[in-house]
This record gives C-alpha cells, structure tokens and sequence, in this order.
C-alpha cells in the first residue's frame, strides 16, 4: 500500500514541499531586515521586558515597524486547513465520483486495511511538511516571541506542536467527510466548517481553562506589565471591588479633564485597579502539550469512525 | 463442494426502491453463467453484493462459501470487472498493473503481460479507448487467478471489433484458470456464444434459470391457426402468446413432443426465449418462476 499511496499522492505531496521551499525562502528573506533591526536597536537589552527607560520607544518603534509582517505570520493559521481539504477531502470522495472504489477495495487488500495505510502514511507526511513549517515559524518569530511572548493565540497558533496537530485533525476529517458526503466539494467545504468551528471552540472555551488562570491587582495606569502572557481579561474594579463600567470610567475621565488632572492619576487616586487574569508565559509548552494532545486524539477518534464506517457502510 | 455464489432471499433497496428483491440463486463451481436481464434489472446490484460493495437490504449470500462483508479476504479469490472498467485514469498502464500486483497476495505477471502485448505500458490509463481500458481490466482481474469471476456489462461501449477481441481473451483466460464466471450483459448474442448456463433477472427476480441447452430444449415455438386456446397435449406452460391477422404464435415449455399436426413446432432462439420471460405481460404475473397461471391451461 505504501507504493500505491506514493503513487497517487506523490503530486501533493510535492505541492506541499514546494509551498513550503517558497515559505522557507519568504521567511529568510524577511528575517534579514528583522535580525538586522534587533541588534541594531538593541532590543535584547530591553529583555526580559522591563521598565528600562526607553524600551517602550525602542519596542513600539519595532513593532510598528514589523508588525504587520508578524499579522502575516499570523494568517498561516490556515495552513494545517489545506491538508484537510486537498489531501483529506478527495481521498475518499474522489473514488466515489469516479468509480474508481469498486477497482480499488475489490482487491486482495481489504478496503479497511486501504484506508489505514493510506491514512497512515498520509499522516505522517502531513505531520513532516506541518512540522517543519512550526519550526520555520518558530525560528521566524524569535524577536517577537522574545519580546511579545508566544502564549497569545498569534503566535501560540502558528508554532510548536499544534501545528503537526491541527494539519492531522484537518486529515482526519477531510477523510471522513470524503466517506460521508462522497463529493469532493461539499467534503471540501465541510471539512473547512468544522476545522475552523473545533478550533474556536477550543480557542474560546477549552484552551483559557486547560490551567486556572493567573490574577494580578495593579494600579489603572500601569503599563508594559505581562507583556508576554496571554492576558484573558483586564478589568477595572473600584475601591470597593466592584467592576466598573465604561461609561462610568468614561464619566471619571471627563471629570479629570474637567478638573485639569491626568486622568491616569485621577483614577489612582480613586482607589481603583486593574485586576489582570493571564495565562503566564511560562506554560508555553505544557499548553502546546495539551492543545496537541487534544487534537491528536480528535484525529484518532475520527479515523478510528472513518476505518469503522468504511467495512460497516459499503458503497 | 460448495457452490461458487449462492443468493437466499436475497435483497437490496436503494432508498425506496427494490435493486434486487426475493432472488434465490446457486451457480456452482467451475459454471460459465450469463446473467441477463433488461436496464435496472439488478444484475449490477447482485455483482455488486457479491463482490462486498453493497450490503443485502434482507437475505444473505455466499461467495465461495463466505459471506463478502464479514470476511473481505475472499474478494482476493474474486475477480470483479465493475461497468465501464473504472482503473485509476491518471495512471499508466504499468502503474495499474504494479497496483493490482501490490494489492493481491496471488499474482500471475506471466499472464498479464501476455495479454497487454498490444499496450504500451507507459500510456496513461485515460487515454486508453474503452475497448482497451475494458482489457487492461481484464486481464489484472485475470491476473489475480481468480476462483470466481465476475463481469458486470464488459461489452458496454465496445464496439463488435473490440467486442469479440474481449471474448478471445477472456476465454483464453478462462480455459487457464477455469474460474466460475459470471457475466452480466443485455447482449444477449455474446451471451450465447460464452455461457453454459443462464439467470435472467428482472424488475429484481429472478424470472429464470438454467442450462443453456436444456431451457433450448424445453421450449418450443408453436405457429398456427388463431383459436381459442385450449389445453395442448406436450405444452407444460405457454409463456407467451402473440397473434398477427389470423396467426397465432404461442412460445410454450413442453414436457413431452407436440404432436397436434395443426401446430407448426419450430425450435426457439435463447435471444427469443428470454425476452419471452421478461415481456409486460408475463412481468405482471406475481410469482411467474413458481406458478403456472391457471387460466391458460383452459
């Protein structure tokens, strides 16, 4: 089976090497300008993040400078997608629309033991190609990790292990989609929908709680402070725990105006604080961990339906 | 010895719609079968079962003893031809021949090289004319060695050039791997020409079944007079009846020789004789493979 998988998926296979050549000489390119601005601008002297006079100029000028670049870094969140739906979805679909299954599993390979070699073998390619391009992410990002941190879902999305994890999830329900809905389309669309459903789900609701979050109480008009963590929340609470809303933090900054203070100094003077819940920087891996995990056994489980359903529903 | 394909009862729906209904069937082993039957008769549907693609809706059956789903090893001792031989397109013929090699534990490249002689092993699979995608399958499903074979529409598309090239080969092939065959067809001509026995199917029954020559030798076409009829001496059953100005033709079963001198007997064509079981009228009889419908014996 490993031939014949080869010979049919060997095209996309080098599609996606080739993607990923364009990719590596893309970041390379970029990175020149980016490492020579570091050192120029002595950034790691500002490292870690610290209240060093003029290190907030020195990163905001660096940041305004880069930024959108990292933003386009950001967007290849979308790759683990492609796997799903160029190499997942057709697998089974387009041997539906073709008829090419009723040559394929009447052979002396069980159509079971087809499709476990060919998932197999598919996965693992796709966890290589996704692989590498997490580490080419990572090696890109280091100035931003070093002074942004790599916990906030921009760069937590597009390095480590949840890469190979989201591209295998993507595989994996190509797959199954291609076996329910047998056109290569509608699997195609399906596989997107839910792709990009389970990944805010997770995002939103299961990655904030894989650890009980961090608080800290600091003064409103504190800045710079857990610059590398993945802040959740920042709410403004009054002298009496109360949470302030904003048109009463607005009615508070108009009054200082009015009273010619600095209204960041008003609203200190009011008792108020900022109380900050965060995920610290520190959990990088454990949480890269449990992500991967996470979408790992969702690949496993969907593959184990798809190899269960393809002997128990046949064509 | 068990029998090559043996159907109970068997059944599959499509949605709403019967495929194949209530179809008993044994071919044994080492039969030449034609299975036959108009559009949408099932035969593609009983194929398709037997070679595990389908799942029976009711019934159950057996392929060489075994029942296709639960063991799919057997389909390594079946060659199953699908309609319009649907091989990988983007692959060359030597690539389509490595696949069926690598997917099956029994492989004779001896015999599949002999029959792709005329192809050129680097030309890609869509390229092919249907008449020589149509052997290319053959001859991987012949390379399998197969027990059981089974062919659903091999001459759909080819034309009679192609057609009777097919048939060399596949009897070539047969005559060394003496496998059961069946071959499923509306081409009633060819039929003839390969198989020993025969199954007509329609509206998912089976209307018929049997040696080729014996259903040839129990049939009988009767040309006369028109009359009303009445019981005739030696007609077991009249299948169909048919009258032109004042000719009557009857197509009966006999039991024994028609001697009645005012009855013309000629023999009858297979061709004849199986459209006679699938014609309207004889489709509207509820149980026509069982009963002889009473009211025509006068």
């Amino acid at each position: 089976m490993a031939w014949v998988t080869w010979q049919q998926h060997r095209a996309q296979l080098f599609v996606g090497v080739s993607l990923l050549a364009a990719l590596a000489v893309a970041a390379i390119g970029t990175h020149i300008p980016i490492a020579a601005a570091y050192s120029h601008e002595a950034l790691p002297y500002c490292l870690p993040p610290s209240e060093r006079a003029g290190c907030d100029l020195l990163v905001a000028r660096f940041q305004e400078e880069f930024g959108s670049w990292a933003t386009v870094v950001r967007g290849l969140a979308v790759l683990p997608a492609l796997a799903g739906l160029f190499v997942g979805a057709p697998l089974l679909a387009r041997e539906f629309e073709h008829g090419t299954y009723r040559v394929a599993w009447t052979q002396g390979v069980t159509r079971r033991g087809w499709l476990l070699s060919k998932s197999a073998l598919l996965a693992l390619a796709t966890i290589v190609v996704a692989g590498l391009t997490s580490l080419l992410v990572m090696w890109w990002r280091e100035p931003f990790d070093a002074l942004e941190g790599r916990m906030a879902p921009s760069a937590f999305d597009v390095e480590g292990l949840v890469v190979p994890a989201y591209a295998v999830f993507a595989l994996a329900v190509g797959v199954l989609a291609g076996l329910v809905l047998r056109r290569t389309v509608a699997a195609m669309t399906a596989t997107l929908v839910v792709f990009v459903a389970v990944r805010v789900l997770v995002l939103v609701f299961l990655r904030p709680r894989f650890m009980t979050a961090r608080h800290q109480t600091v003064l409103p008009s504190a800045t710079g402070a857990r610059s590398t963590e993945w802040v959740l929340s920042d709410t403004l609470v009054d002298a009496g725990g109360k949470q302030v809303s904003a048109p009463r933090e607005n009615l508070a900054i108009l009054h200082a105006h009015q009273a010619s203070v600095d209204p960041q100094t008003y609203v200190d003077s009011l008792g108020w604080k900022r109380i900050v819940s965060y995920q610290p920087a520190g959990r990088f891996w454990t949480f890269q961990l449990l992500e991967a995990g996470l979408f790992f056994s969702l690949a496993l489980a969907i593959t184990a339906v798809a190899v269960w359903l393809v002997r128990r529903t046949p064509a | 010895m068990t029998p090559a394909l043996s159907a109970w009862n068997l059944g599959k729906r499509f949605h709403r719609v019967w495929g194949l209904r209530h179809c008993t069937l044994t071919i044994p082993e080492g039969a030449i079968v034609g299975l036959v039957g108009p559009n949408a008769a099932g035969k593609s549907a009983l194929l398709a079962l037997a070679a595990g693609l389908l799942a029976p809706t009711e019934g159950s059956l057996a392929v060489l003893g075994r029942d296709p789903l639960a063991e799919p090893a057997v389909l390594a001792e079946v060659g199953f031809l699908p309609q319009g031989a649907p091989l990988y397109r983007s692959f060359t013929v030597s690539q389509a021949t490595e696949f069926a090699r690598r997917t099956n534990p029994r492989w004779d490249a001896e015999i599949v090289a002999g029959m792709l002689e005329r192809l050129s092993p680097h030309t890609k699979v869509g390229t092919l004319s249907t008449g020589d995608r149509t052997q290319l399958a053959l001859a991987l499903v012949l390379g399998k060695w197969p027990r059981l074979l089974l062919l659903d529409e091999p001459f759909a598309g080819l034309d009679p050039f192609a057609c009777r090239e097919f048939l060399q080969l596949l009897m070539e092939g047969v005559a060394l791997i003496s496998p059961t065959v069946v071959i499923a067809s509306h081409v009633m001509a060819d039929i003839e020409r390969v198989c020993d026995g025969v199954v007509l199917l329609a509206e998912g029954r089976v209307r018929l079944e049997g040696q080729v020559e014996s259903l040839l030798e129990s049939h009988r076409v009767l040309l006369g007079p028109r009359r009303p009829i009445g019981a005739i001496r030696g007609v077991r059953e009249i299948v169909r009846e048919r009258h032109s100005g004042r000719q009557l033709t009857l197509l009966v079963e006999v039991d024994g020789p028609v001697l009645d001198p005012s009855w013309v007997v000629e023999r009858v064509s297979l061709e004849e004789l199986l459209l006679a079981y699938i014609s309207p009228d004889r489709l509207r009889t509820p149980k026509p493979s069982e009963g002889i419908p009473l009211q025509w014996h006068g």
